[in-house]
């Protein structure tokens, strides 16, 4: 008897001293340290983003951040992987607008809805940009020549099926102009390939062009966005000009579907304490980047409503799978 | 002069900072240990270091990522020239001759040669850099998509002359470099090519697939060999190149280092690039062409003063315009904007002081280099003497932890040894690989800036004769393609008429054997 109450008491004991350490465990996540994946290369817009977030998170968390490079398939190889993570919180993702549009396109075996948003930490809209020697002052003298000449004017973007190629294909939409686009091995060969007058327009990011409109080379036009840009807020937007249209690529944290409510919300503290952080300000303003920090439920929204639209354009322009 | 005033101030103002120098230093050090090993290339280096050059101020974290930028595209060469591995896809040119003289027991020729063309080369661009950025800046906004094509084709016809024994075999490899280079993304449509469902495959990794054809290769050949010190000589011979065996380079480095430069400023074209229209110029050039790619100390000095040209070049586009001329300047367009120098025209008026002491900063790394790279060469060269039980083993781990440490990438790796296994058969039966790393660079650059040329002049294909720069550059592909073939024509005609004349034949066509050529 009293050894079976002895074993009874064992094994109860062990039970509840099991799952208090589970729930310890819970309590104390993270337990060992976080890896955040960033889709693409070292030293790029995402990867600095992503770097300057560690730096502040880890202020706030007991254990570090660590940033480790998946590249590859143009964002398709990293962002499958964080899809197919074990949900523990412990591998999070830098998530970027390529979640709603790479699905469409059929180069991607997850959806919007395999991800849970932490934050969003950063946006950038696109922008209409022109050589500051060409004859077009203001977006409305633009698109005046481009509805006079259909399919003549080159605008150069970020490769097709990309962002920066769609926001100029639903510009054309709602202006009812058409453009010739021609698709450039990112960002950066477009803005040189305007540099030399070889293109007419880019519709890349304000930050992409800052550098050459400070040096009186380039000249936006009008910007994508709800409200006017803060570095340059002599510039137009598109819905100012009875153009409503708004398109912008935006970076944050993101964690499988299925992971721990608790883990997601020490995650969501901490990402809004990080991104509160002053060093993670500065950083983002040293690199031209708009702090853009949206809550997890406004995030969800952006992230919603940005996979209707690219879903309904791409199926538009015939270019979704 | 005004230039060489603000230079001798920059240098003073840098004599003042002992821990920019050292760190500029600690940076080519570095960068020679990253670009001499397989898969990590001078761009990665680069983009390692950047988070951590925050925290410096900014004449320090600028002047160690340039250390390791011009370390990282030296370093490459010393594991291509003692070991066939190249440890950047620049030195994959540097390879072929390089690796030859180290089996003839000249390593240390090969090496030093190495150095000295690296130093002249780098130096030479930094020069060009300094005193002729405003001059030259406009050169890279001319580079339109169907330069940029004409400068692939061009780079594609240098088949021609790396091809070694046989120029069939050499356009075998050629074609299958450029069959690999259609797998991936189509490069205007976003379509996926030949992936077979794999993400992985999206890109056609490129490094991957060069370590394994070079490295694993040549692990996987050194493993038949029953011999525990194998058929490589391990003498290092001398390290500095006799005065007169470098005499005979100076003009050769001297045109590399120009054509780098060029090259450098062109955008999307790299040290690669460079290093391989550096060797066929030399080749074409050279008085003893038969002997290109059976070690000969100028095709080095070549690959190596062209490769490190672009540096310059690179650097110049970058910074006069904001425009990266290469993936390594990308990286360093995001280091400068995060100290607060905004790259582009406006550099130079607004921190004209500080642009100057960094170039006083790039020079010295050039000297650090050739210190570092001479005073390590002793010790390098023991690899040599290494019993080939342990170095096989170690080249195959080093190619795997590199291939992976490239994109994290389990993926790559399979790909890597897949082409090993690939390499060891072409080795076996006389393929050479270069063609293929060649192709694969040239490929994808030609296909994509064709199609967008296309796209530009809607459809029209009068760019191809109506562009100077474009008909130049394609001009210089058919004079490459036809020389090799029109010099062998002549050689069989002077050979036939020594037959006849019963003479012995005068000069040139001496060395050159046709028999030999056909095998």
């Amino acid at each position: 008897m009293k050894c079976l109450r002895l074993v009874t008491g064992a094994v109860v004991g062990a039970v509840v001293s099991a799952g208090l350490v589970a729930g310890a465990q819970a309590a104390e996540y993270p337990t060992k340290q976080i890896e955040l994946i960033v889709p693409y290369a070292a030293g790029g817009g995402t990867d600095l983003v992503a770097r300057a977030f560690a730096d502040a998170a880890n202020r706030h968390l007991p254990k570090a951040i660590g940033v480790v490079n998946k590249t590859g398939g143009a964002g398709a190889v990293g962002l499958t992987e964080i899809m197919a993570a074990r949900p523990d919180g412990y591998k999070v993702g830098m998530g970027t607008v390529e979640i709603t549009m790479l699905p469409h396109l059929g180069l991607a075996r997850f959806t919007v809805e395999d991800f849970t948003p932490i934050a969003r930490l950063n946006a950038e809209p696109s922008a209409v940009t022109v050589n500051a020697d060409a004859p077009w002052q203001t977006i409305e003298e633009f698109l005046a020549h481009a509805k006079a000449n259909p399919g003549k004017v080159r605008i150069g973007n970020s490769g097709t099926g990309a962002i920066w190629h769609l926001a100029a294909e639903a510009m054309a939409k709602k202006a009812e102009v058409s453009f010739n686009h021609v698709p450039y091995d990112g960002a950066n060969p477009a803005v040189t390939a305007l540099l030399g007058n070889h293109i007419e327009a880019v519709t890349v990011s304000p930050a992409e062009v800052s550098s050459h409109v400070a040096a009186g080379k380039l000249r936006i036009l009008a910007v994508m966005d709800e409200k006017r840009s803060a570095t340059f807020p002599n510039v137009p937007t598109l819905t100012e000009k009875g153009i409503d249209v708004t398109v912008a690529t935006w970076r944050g944290i993101v964690v499988p579907k299925r992971t721990p409510k608790d883990v997601v919300e020490t995650l969501r503290s901490t990402a809004r304490a990080a991104a509160d952080e002053a060093s993670f300000r500065e950083q983002l303003q040293k690199m031209n980047l708009t702090h853009a920090y949206a809550d997890s439920d406004a995030f969800k929204a952006v992230m919603e409503k940005d996979n209707a639209f690219f879903k309904e354009l791409m199926t538009e322009l015939g270019i979704a799978q | 002069m005004f230039e060489f005033n603000l230079l001798l101030e920059g240098a003073r103002t840098l004599m003042g900072q002992p821990m920019a120098l050292l760190l500029a230093l600690m940076g080519v050090a570095l960068g020679i240990v990253i670009g001499a090993m397989p898969g990590l290339t001078a761009t990665m280096g680069v983009a390692i270091l950047l988070p951590f050059t925050f925290g410096m101020d900014p004449l320090s974290g600028l002047l160690m990522i340039c250390g390791v930028f011009f370390g990282g595209i030296y370093g490459g060469s010393v594991t291509a020239i003692l070991l066939k591995i190249p440890g950047t896809p620049a030195a994959a040119a540097t390879a072929m001759d390089g690796y030859a003289l180290t089996r003839q027991g000249k390593a240390g020729l090969a090496l030093g040669t190495a150095v000295f063309s690296s130093f002249l080369g780098g130096t030479g661009s930094v020069l060009v850099l300094i005193f002729m950025a405003p001059i030259l800046a406009s050169f890279a906004l001319k580079f339109s998509a169907s330069e940029s094509f004409a400068l692939a084709v061009f780079g594609l016809s240098i088949i021609a002359s790396i091809s070694g024994k046989s120029v069939i075999k050499g356009l075998i490899a050629g074609f299958l470099g450029l069959l690999l280079a259609t797998v991936g993304l189509d490069p205007m449509g976003g379509f996926p090519r030949y992936t077979g469902g794999y993400t992985e495959l999206f890109a056609v990794p490129f490094i991957p697939v060069m370590i394994g054809l070079f490295a694993a290769a040549e692990a996987f050949k050194a493993m038949e060999d029953p011999e525990v010190r194998g058929g490589i000589a391990t003498a290092l011979g001398r390290i500095i190149p006799p005065w007169r065996v470098y005499r005979r380079m100076l003009p050769t480095v001297g045109r590399s280092a120009g054509l780098g430069v060029a090259i450098g400023m062109i955008p999307g074209a790299g040290a690669d690039i460079a290093a391989f229209v550096a060797y066929n110029e030399a080749k074409r050039f050279s008085k003893t062409p038969e002997t290109y790619g059976k070690g000969e100390p100028n095709a080095v000095a070549a690959c190596e003063a062209g490769a490190n040209g672009c540096t310059g070049g690179a650097l110049l586009t970058m910074l006069t315009l904001g425009i990266p001329g290469d993936a390594v300047t990308a990286v360093m367009l995001g280091a400068l904007t995060l100290q607060g120098l905004q790259p582009g025209p406006l550099l130079f008026q607004d921190h004209a002081g500080l642009v100057f002491t960094l170039f006083a900063g790039m020079l010295f790394c050039y000297v650090a280099m050739l210190v570092v790279g001479l005073g390590s060469l002793r010790f390098m060269g023991r690899i040599l003497q290494m019993p080939k039980s342990v170095l096989t083993p170690t080249i195959l781990a080093l190619c795997i932890v590199g291939t992976y440490a490239l994109n994290n990438s389990l993926f790559d790796v399979g790909i890597m040894l897949a082409a090993g296994v690939v390499g060891y058969f072409m080795q076996k039966w006389d393929f050479p690989a270069s063609p293929v790393v060649l192709a694969l660079i040239m490929g994808p650059m030609a296909e994509a800036n064709f199609r967008r040329a296309l796209s530009l002049s809607d459809g029209g294909l009068d760019f191809l004769y109506t562009r100077p720069i474009t008909v130049g550059l394609l001009t210089a592909a058919a004079i490459t393609l036809v020389l090799p073939l029109a010099r062998r024509w002549l050689a069989v005609r002077s050979a036939a008429r020594v037959r006849q004349d019963g003479r012995q034949p005068n000069g040139k066509g001496a060395a050159f054997d046709p028999a030999a050529s056909r095998e």
